[in-house]
């Protein structure tokens, strides 16, 4: 069974600086959370507060509702911390996987098949007796997860376990990993800056900017309604513009229209578009006239780098024929793939598309 | 003369091996010490260190002297012109050299690596354990370090021990008053015999540092 998790209050200060400030957290038993942000946003000091390695410069950390920073090595015996870096010990893999359970004091045959049943999973078992420095990177972040595994804790903490590890491995890796954890209880906490890595198999994300929590919620909902424009960005939007909401709704970015209409305030916000969402519209018809700096072939897309009152990054369908180099085009944004972010806090709402007639409107969903 | 070559050089090896197990218990705990705990004054108490590795070893003989002498501290011990006395020179000697070479070794670690141990649940002794083993090859450096230090060592204990006959007598002692009375053939003996002895020391620990090299790969 999965332990629960809370934070309240929490301040973390180093060298006279705040790295990490959390009001109130609570991550359920066998709850997958991840936790999303840029390098720095304080996520390892997260976990490293969660494991009890360091103490909270103020507010509680509690496993349970026992402190994970009073009962040390009690708590961090019901956790487990797969850090970013492997740090294998120099012996052999099988020796790396055992020794938190000799630690725990488990016996030594029910070791022997919890070591084996670890490696096997992870399928890692063919290297027991390979020196573990000697491993690639793959296969050494494959047993730092075995040796976290074995323990069958209570609560998995991940700190960017793919860390290093080439996009074919990392998906190999995750794959297993998912599989590994499918028929436990256990809590999971997983950090990473990636967003497909970290809305691949959590129940909430927290992101986290510079060390506060700026967005919790399920995967979807940080796709659809980004809080802010940082939220955004981390969850994958490639374009994030400026733009100015009038009265009557109608979205403008450099005084053109974008074919989105917002029902909140008027006044300035930002348009998160996904590259996908950026529609190629008639050419003289209402759209934001911009310029086709670059064309270069993506896999299943063209890419599309456009200059106008603002930067944007669009992908074309393969099968519709792609502007040139220097050729003048206006552009739409898909409301499915976009979202406008006012300036003052509100919720932000996707757009709706105003009637704007696309060069191909089969893309856009009624 | 052999029996005699053969008592001095017993009575250096024991001296030499006793001091270096207390300076490698109090050297490796210190050193580590040093490098993992969260301890006031630890810069101060590195700098010393750094400077007890450099002081002349006749300096500390006469400190050990002052300390040992009937009117000193621990004259009560009546350890003057023993080799109880000369240990403890010895001791005072190699704990320094083992401490810094201790201290390097755990820097050269990766630090992440304690709380990395922590996180598996290591309480501090499984923690310190575990990285002394990670460190052994260089551990055991200090420690021949330590004994290469302290068998070669000749001023402390003619100072501290006084070279007596039978008594307090050891190879290094033994050379210098042979050459001081002309004897040349008899130190070159002592001195192929104390040299033979750091090799053999050496050779067993090269060994032993090699089996644990292996046992790494293991």
């Amino acid at each position: 069974m999965g332990a629960e998790l809370s934070l309240r209050q929490v301040r973390q200060v180093r060298a006279g600086r705040e790295v990490l400030r959390i009001d109130a957290l609570d991550i359920g038993p066998g709850e997958h959370m991840s936790v999303l942000g840029p390098n720095g946003a304080g996520k390892t000091t997260l976990l490293r507060l969660l494991v009890g390695v360091d103490r909270p410069t103020s507010g509680t950390v509690t496993l349970d509702g026992v402190s994970t920073a009073r009962r040390g090595v009690e708590v961090r015996r019901r956790v487990a911390y797969a850090t970013q870096q492997p740090g294998l010990l120099s012996t052999s893999v099988r020796r790396n996987v055992e020794l938190p359970l000799r630690w725990r004091k488990v016996p030594r045959r029910e070791r022997a098949r919890l070591v084996a049943e670890a490696l096997d999973r992870l399928r890692v078992a063919h290297l027991a007796d390979r020196p573990a420095q000697t491993l690639s990177g793959g296969e050494q972040q494959r047993v730092n997860l075995a040796r976290a595994l074995a323990i069958d804790p209570e609560v998995l903490l991940l700190d960017e376990p793919a860390a290093g590890l080439d996009a074919q491995t990392r998906s190999a890796f995750f794959a297993d990993l998912e599989q590994a954890l499918a028929d436990r209880a256990t809590t999971v906490v997983q950090v990473s800056h990636r967003a497909e890595e970290a809305l691949r198999f959590a129940d909430r994300v927290v992101v986290l900017v510079e060390g506060s929590v700026h967005q919790v919620g399920a995967p979807e909902a940080l796709h659809h309604r980004p809080a802010d424009a940082s939220v955004a960005a981390l969850v994958g939007y490639d374009n994030l513009v400026s733009a100015t909401v009038r009265t009557d709704g109608e979205v403008l970015v450099g005084g053109a229209p974008t074919g989105l209409l917002h029902r909140g305030p008027a006044g300035a916000a930002t348009v998160a578009v996904f590259a996908g969402g950026v529609l190629l519209a008639d050419a003289h018809g209402p759209g934001l006239p911009v310029r086709v700096a670059r064309v270069i072939p993506g896999p299943g897309h063209h890419v599309l780098a456009l200059e106008g009152a603002v930067s944007l990054l669009a992908h074309l369908p393969m099968r519709v024929q792609a502007p040139l180099t220097g050729d003048v085009v206006r552009v739409v944004f898909d409301p499915v793939l976009s979202v406008v972010l006012p300036d003052s806090p509100a919720d932000p709402t996707p757009g709706v598309l105003d009637g704007v007639e696309l060069a191909y409107p089969s893309r856009v969903p009624s | 003369m052999i029996e005699s070559v053969h008592e001095v050089l017993t009575r250096s090896a024991l001296v030499s091996v006793a001091a270096t197990l207390v300076a490698a218990v109090i050297g490796i705990g210190l050193g580590t010490a040093l490098a993992l705990a969260r301890i006031p004054g630890k810069q101060l108490m590195t700098a010393v260190v750094n400077t007890g590795m450099a002081v002349p070893t006749v300096v500390i003989g006469l400190a050990v002297a002052l300390l040992l002498w009937r009117s000193g501290p621990l004259g009560h011990l009546d350890l003057m012109y023993t080799v109880h006395g000369m240990v403890l020179a010895q001791v005072l000697i190699a704990t320094p050299l083992i401490t810094g070479i201790t201290l390097a070794a755990m820097r050269l670690l990766p630090s992440a690596l304690p709380d990395q141990l922590r996180a598996l649940g290591a309480n501090r002794a499984q923690l310190v354990l575990r990285m002394w083993i990670e460190a052994r090859i260089p551990l055991l450096a200090a420690a021949m370090a330590g004994f290469g230090k302290a068998i070669s060592e000749v001023g402390a204990v003619t100072i501290v021990g006084g070279n007596i006959h039978g008594h307090t007598q050891v190879m290094t002692t033994a050379i210098v008053e042979r050459v001081g009375r002309g004897d040349f053939n008899s130190a070159l003996l002592y001195g192929a015999v104390l040299l033979a002895l750091a090799f053999a020391v050496n050779g067993l620990l090269a060994s032993v540092r090699h089996r644990g090299a292996s046992w790494e790969r293991n």
